[in-house]
């Protein structure tokens, strides 16, 4: 047991005084910040102004309902009304903020303009407003045929034909307005009509019972996933990093000649989790007393997190860390050099990335049988349990059991590994093969 | 001495790696308070046989016994060990890096603190203990190295090769180093494939090859009966005076001076007689002793 905590400390203290460690401190929160952040600024940026549609109505009764649901649109997300959406976010802005801006901006808002048919033919329309799009005084036309309110097809027109957003607003927009019309046309009142139509706006309420933006908390699963995962990735790393350089330089031979192979092992792994968690933890508190001050009478505030959150995801990242960093320290002890490592632990990443894109699908879905298999699985629990308690907690139990068998594959690959370990370390000059390892583990 | 226990005993100690047969069949005593040589070339088994002595590896077969119980891992703290390849933190700081091989072997605080400035010192490190240990030359690192073994103050330290890489001066400071620790009454196992350093500073010695023990016993005893009547020799005049294959076996040039191996059961002065009668002017006439270096070379050959 001293020599087991004899190597946890070697391994803590070498680690959080060396370099890697501060940088790796101060840059993490900025990059994350960075990925949080910029995705919706981007798109911010490239919504520029409003998107400026002209309409030729041959049916001559029709633009009005048309122009009417092109801009209920926008003004029925609540928040449209109060700012402006054609002005780009501003840097110091806190990200929930500019979430919902993103969203707003993808709903897109329309400045339009009836195109006076004035006896001209289609074809003559069309070129003039083709050459006013290409002049960029317009961003697209949509055409009502004479008979749209039986089958006839609306035609839409626009410089960006691959922005599927607007067309998609566009779209419904000229749906409601044909729809409205045929049931005045069919006698229906308008009163009654517009009333029917109204728009049902959706308050989301996360999980915490406090209200929440839906893309807001979308982005904040996305913030943890991306964090868990890069820590997972990265902390794996640099214990495969260690395992080779005590191979590579023969430390390993000391090492053994004092302690047995499981405790070297534990220390190093539980040693390297106490490195990051002092960083998730240094974050942690950053976080905290910047929300506090936050809080405080300024403009900006941050995200609401359960506390019960911060404990989830130190369990849930050990986890993570346990197996992916035990599979590592085999993976470095099987191998010559890093770069064979980074090869044999390719299918490893994989794991871990595959348990990153499986959040999205659970996150449109969280109580599927898909997401109940992918949380529980253990090496994509760390990932996909930790995105469904954020979106929606599952019951305790699955916690519970997703935990467990975590646990349990821990200690399985724990004792499995220090067996590889101890032969694999000592053997110099080449990359061992699977039946090499395979015969190791049945000889101790 | 011949009633003290000894300190490590291995029996019929095999192990194999795959159809590799690294070690077979080896018996051996290591005294207490002696310098024993395990020696035999590259490849013969003896970095096999300290891995199965210091507990690194298990033997398939056979038995091991250190201070007189079988093998087991609480027993490593009483062993220091030198690899043959040294392997140290290269970002640690010397201080702290033997802070930690001496925590492993359970050694710490005050203690441990005192002992690593006195051999630091003892060694000519005293100004390296805060500095990196990449910052150090080979020579430096490889003395640290040499501290981690004997810094927990180990009744059995087992020394792999330990003078390769060092320059003449510090060749000497480690084995005054050595023969200081057996004189503090530890058991030293050195194993090398310098015949000539073994030659000077073993007592015993075990040699192996190809995986088999060939010659074992107390340096001096083999060396008598390996005695085949050979002299050193460097006189004025042609060799033809001893082409006598009545009397000279074989002549060997060995630069400015001949080694003559006698025809066995002929005296060395029957030769000295016949050089002077010839009246050649002789430098140098010695009986030798067959070097460790003869004997193994012809121990190896028989196995062959």
């Amino acid at each position: 047991m001293r020599k087991l905590l004899a190597v946890v400390k070697r391994e803590y203290v070498q680690r959080v005084r060396s370099k890697f460690f501060v940088v790796a401190t101060i840059l993490g929160p900025v990059m994350l910040a960075a990925f949080a952040i910029l995705p919706p600024l981007m798109s911010g940026i490239k919504g520029g102004g409003p998107t400026r549609l002209a309409i030729a109505d041959q049916t001559g009764k029709m633009y009005e309902r048309v122009a009417r649901e092109l801009t209920r649109d926008k003004k029925s997300n609540k928040s449209g009304a109060t700012e402006p959406p054609t002005q780009p976010p501003v840097g110091n802005r806190n990200p929930r903020e500019q979430v919902d801006q993103a969203g707003r901006l993808f709903q897109r808002s329309f400045l339009l303009e009836e195109v006076h048919l004035d006896n001209r033919s289609l074809d003559q329309i069309r070129s003039q407003l083709d050459s006013r799009i290409q002049q960029r005084d317009l961003d697209g036309y949509i055409v009502l045929p004479p008979n749209l309110l039986k089958d006839e097809q609306p035609e839409f027109r626009a410089r960006n034909s691959a922005d599927l957003l607007t067309q998609n607003s566009v779209r419904d927009a000229i749906s409601r307005a044909v729809r409205g019309q045929r049931l005045v046309e069919a006698g229906i009142k308008e009163t009654d009509v517009e009333k029917a139509s109204e728009p049902v706006s959706l308050k989301t309420t996360g999980a915490g019972g406090a209200e929440s933006n839906g893309q807001a908390s979308y982005y904040f699963v996305f913030a943890i996933d991306l964090l868990i995962y890069m820590s997972v990735l990265l902390y794996g790393q640099l214990v495969l990093g260690a395992v080779i350089e005590e191979k590579e330089t023969r430390i390993a031979e000391i090492l053994f000649s004092s302690m047995r192979s499981f405790p070297l092992m534990m220390g190093k792994l539980v040693g390297v989790s106490l490195v990051a968690l002092t960083q998730l933890g240094i974050w942690a508190a950053a976080f905290l007393i910047f929300s506090l001050w936050a809080a405080g009478g300024s403009a900006i505030t941050l995200p609401q997190v359960p506390r019960m959150l911060f404990l989830y995801f130190a369990l849930y990242f050990l986890m993570g860390f346990f197996i992916y960093a035990t599979i590592y320290a085999v993976v470095g002890s099987m191998v010559t050099t890093t770069q064979e490592g980074g090869q044999l632990a390719l299918p490893v990443v994989l794991m871990l990335v595959a348990g990153f894109y499986l959040t999205f699908s659970i996150m449109r879905n969280p109580n599927s049988p898909l997401a109940f298999w992918a949380s529980i699985f253990p090496f994509f629990a760390p990932i996909t349990m930790l995105s469904r308690i954020v979106t929606e907690t599952p019951p305790m139990w699955q916690i519970a059991l997703s935990f467990g068998i975590g646990v349990v594959t821990i200690v399985g690959l724990v004792w499995l590994a220090s067996r590889i370990y101890r032969v694999g370390m000592l053997m110099y000059g080449k990359k061992a093969t699977i039946p090499e390892v395979w015969r190791w583990i049945k000889q101790s | 001495m011949e009633e003290t226990k000894p300190t490590l005993v291995l029996e019929h100690v095999s192990k194999s790696f795959g159809d590799f047969a690294a070690v077979s069949d080896l018996s051996l005593q290591v005294r207490p308070g002696r310098v024993f040589g395990l020696i035999g070339p590259n490849g013969a088994g003896k970095t096999t046989t300290i891995r199965m002595i210091v507990n690194i590896t298990v033997p398939d077969s056979g038995r091991i016994e250190l201070f007189g119980q079988q093998m087991n891992t609480a027993m490593q703290d009483r062993i220091g060990y030198l690899p043959e390849e040294r392997g140290l933190y290269k970002r640690m700081k010397v201080g702290e890096q033997l802070r930690f091989f001496a925590e492993l072997k359970g050694l710490r605080g005050q203690e441990s603190e005192a002992r690593i400035d006195s051999w630091l010192g003892k060694l000519q490190l005293t100004g390296w203990k805060e500095k990196r240990t990449k910052e150090l030359s080979k020579g430096m690192q490889q003395k640290v190295q040499f501290i981690t073994s004997v810094i927990h103050d180990p009744d059995l330290v087992i020394l792999d090769e330990p003078f390769s890489g060092l320059d003449p001066v510090n060749v000497d400071l480690m084995k005054e180093t050595i023969l200081e620790q057996k004189a503090a009454g530890k058991t030293i196992i050195l194993s090398t494939h310098q015949m000539e350093i073994a030659e000077k500073l073993c007592d015993d010695v075990c040699m192996i090859n190809k995986s088999r023990k060939v010659l074992d016993g107390k340096l001096r005893e083999i060396r008598r009966s390996f005695s085949r009547n050979a002299v050193a020799l460097q006189f004025a005049g042609g060799d033809g005076l001893l082409n006598d294959p009545a009397l000279v076996a074989n002549v060997r040039p060995n630069g400015d001076e001949f080694e003559v191996l006698l025809v066995p059961g002929k005296n060395p002065q029957e030769l000295l007689r016949r050089l002077v009668e010839a009246g050649v002017p002789v430098t140098k006439f010695e009986l030798v002793e067959p070097s460790l270096h003869d004997i193994f070379i012809e121990k190896a050959r028989e196995v062959a």
